[in-house]
């Protein structure tokens, strides 16, 4: 595990999702990464009943780490912890309950491309295609700070100029040690924006 | 006429011999088989097992006694075996009558099979003791005896002491076996499942409202917390039993009292 | 809706019981009992294994005043003598006492590892501390079959795990022989009776009904 960046990258209108993934793994191919696999985040929000203030709690999985489970809460407070957890969430059901048709996802090929991996990934909400989650992982650090310019480098050759900063959430962390929450962080970033988008566009229908 | 009664008397003394020969060949079957387990199956072998084999060999010892000494038994002293022929020869019907022991009857072994008196030098080892014996005088025999029965006696009390002591030790044991408190058991289990006498006093959530029966009661904050541990069995209804009779122990004194 | 929650790795796993007997031993007797033990148990050669945890049980409360009586709680434990070691949260049933052919108490029991910032996270997601307390004792185990020996502590002052702090409560240890199994595996009791067994007179161990207890 080393450090980590998401970025959403955009799919231009009259194209669709599968072609632009195609056109993502062709380029990260011809760059002479090579496929290591499949890979896929989810994450699940449980949204309080019953408390006095609401709170919103979710749940996400990484296939990168199968034996644990993240919790995060809407401070970005993150409880890292094995994947029985889903259990005493099933222990919770009176005070927290899964949000319908929220679960959302990000899965696609895993490439590995000297000591970096990459993560293209169609992100589905409920099913149906939202977008484009790619993640660049640079295996041999583990501060951000230190190696966001080689990272920059290859992460612009690839998303183009959105990865001129670093993630939002990453930004302010650049100095400290990465972990895999950092990670996950970004990805519930990036899926609390598709849910947004899809909230917006769901009234005017 | 005069072979009659001689013939009864050979015939008795061939069935009676009959029968010790059958006794004789049991007990060495099961001396055989005795020593069998004891070679071979020595591992597998338990001391009530080896005690009862011990028992059986007594028995068929003491049987084979009384059987010498019934009244249908002749008195086999009276007969003389006369060993007519010696023979350096071996001897086939010999040899298997004694299952490959005696291979012939010679020289060599006459002396030990019909012997009727103990060795030579066993006789002088024995005459020599008797002849000690017999040089003490009856006074000094008494004293050697006391002697000897107050050594014993001694040694009784020791072991009755101290087996008095293990007594006691284990007896003791037995009395206090107060290793652990029914009361202490639910206290602390009563801790460690609904958190009893571990919460703190200061109030926190204000809560009220029913109690679901089965489920452990919520939090109450207004109660002091270091409450007197109650012990569970000792309950109010048994003091309330116990004054009760006093009291009517009391009344039913007082009419013979009076006047 | 249950079985969407959980991912799909996770469908295939059996809901956990504990079954449970409890009895306690006077603190004077402690060391026969862990002599008896250490005989009795595995890893004999060994010297019975220690623990030092705190744990502080947090409870989730519905707002809504009909239904106060509900609530769930949360154990969290963490090892005070071995810092490096994942903090736990473990979730507990109602024990059932069963009927009379059932030899041990039964409850659903789930352990989960987390990260050490439980006790922050748990606050925020609106839990709040209820009780807490220390255990000291000793582990063993005979097959799968787990013995603890320990002693309960409260903290006299908040927050503060230094032995000075500790007040010990009552004048026993708590035994425990408990086994974590799939639902369904009654022969457990039967084993775990005649284990109880061995420890007579010594310590009783037996299927307390923690409803009637005061």
């Amino acid at each position: 595990m080393g450090v980590s960046c998401v970025y959403d990258y955009p799919v231009p209108d009259g194209r669709s999702g599968a072609q632009v993934v195609d056109v993502l793994q062709k380029q990260v191919e011809t760059m002479g990464a090579y496929k290591t696999g499949n890979f896929h985040i989810d994450c699940e929000t449980y949204q309080s009943v019953m408390l006095n203030s609401p709170k919103t709690l979710h749940i996400l999985h990484n296939s990168e780490h199968p034996a644990s489970c993240f919790a995060i809460l809407d401070s970005g407070n993150t409880l890292v912890a094995d994947t029985l957890f889903n259990g005493l969430m099933s222990n919770l059901k009176n005070y927290y309950q899964a949000r319908k048709g929220a679960k959302i996802e990000s899965k696609g090929q895993r490439y590995q491309l000297a000591d970096f991996v990459l993560k293209i990934g169609s992100v589905s909400l409920a099913g149906s295609f939202k977008g484009i989650l790619v993640e660049v992982e640079y295996s041999p650090s583990l501060v951000a700070m230190e190696c966001w310019n080689l990272m920059k480098e290859l992460l612009q050759s690839i998303v183009g100029n959105i990865a001129e900063t670093p993630p939002q959430t990453l930004k302010p962390r650049m100095d400290e040690t990465f972990t895999p929450t950092m990670a996950m962080l970004q990805y519930l970033e990036h899926f609390n924006n598709f849910r947004n988008k899809a909230a917006m566009s769901q009234p005017a229908r | 006429m005069m072979q009659a009664p001689q013939t009864k008397e050979e015939k008795q003394l061939d069935s009676s011999l009959d029968d010790l020969i059958h006794r004789v060949r049991e007990l060495k079957q099961s001396i055989a088989s005795f020593i069998y387990k004891l070679e071979n199956d020595y591992q597998n072998i338990t001391w009530p097992s080896l005690m009862e084999s011990f028992g059986v060999l007594s028995s068929g010892l003491s049987t084979t006694k009384r059987l010498l000494k019934t009244e249908k038994m002749p008195l086999l002293r009276n007969y003389v075996l006369f060993p007519i022929l010696l023979s350096p020869d071996r001897d086939p019907h010999l040899e298997k009558l004694t299952e490959g022991r005696v291979l012939a009857f010679n020289h060599e072994v006459v002396p030990d099979y019909l012997r009727t008196k103990p060795e030579p030098e066993v006789e002088e080892k024995v005459q020599l003791l008797s002849v000690k014996a017999s040089s003490i005088t009856p006074e000094m025999a008494q004293k050697q005896l006391t002697m000897l029965n107050k050594i014993t006696s001694n040694v009784l009390d020791l072991i009755n002491a101290s087996s008095d002591v293990l007594d006691k030790d284990s007896s003791q044991k037995n009395a206090l076996p107060q290793t652990s408190s029914a009361s202490e058991t639910n206290m602390l289990i009563a801790a460690v499942t609904k958190g009893m006498r571990l919460r703190r006093p200061e109030p926190q959530v204000q809560m009220g409202g029913p109690q679901m029966p089965g489920m452990p009661g919520p939090p109450q904050p207004q109660q002091p917390a270091p409450q007197k541990p109650q012990m569970p069995g000792s309950g109010i209804g048994r003091m309330q039993s116990t004054v009760k009779t006093n009291i009517k122990a009391a009344a039913s004194s007082h009419p013979y009292q009076r006047p | 809706m249950e079985a969407a929650v959980l991912a799909p790795s996770l469908k295939s796993i059996a809901p956990q019981q504990e079954y449970l007997l409890q009895g306690s031993i006077l603190d004077a007797h402690r060391d026969v009992l862990l002599h008896r033990l250490r005989g009795l148990c595995d890893n004999a050669e060994n010297s019975p294994e220690s623990f030092n945890d705190y744990e502080a049980v947090y409870m989730l409360r519905n707002s809504s005043t009909t239904q106060q009586s509900q609530f769930v709680l949360f154990r969290v434990r963490h090892a005070l003598d071995r810092p490096d070691a994942p903090a736990h949260i473990r979730y507990l049933g109602q024990a059932e006492v069963g009927d009379r052919g059932r030899h041990t108490l039964v409850r659903a029991c789930l352990d989960v590892a987390c990260s050490p910032n439980v006790r922050d996270f748990l606050m925020e997601m609106g839990f709040r501390l209820d009780h807490d307390y220390v255990a000291q004792g000793f582990f063993f185990h005979k097959g799968r079959m787990k013995v603890t020996v320990y002693k309960i502590f409260k903290l006299q002052q908040p927050g503060k795990t230094d032995q000075s702090n500790l007040e010990p409560l009552g004048s026993s240890h708590l035994v425990e022989l408990s086994v974590v199994a799939p639902l369904g595996q009654e022969q457990i009791g039967d084993d775990m009776k005649n284990f109880a067994e061995q420890l007579k007179p010594l310590v009783s161990l037996e299927k307390v009904d923690h409803r009637r207890i005061q």
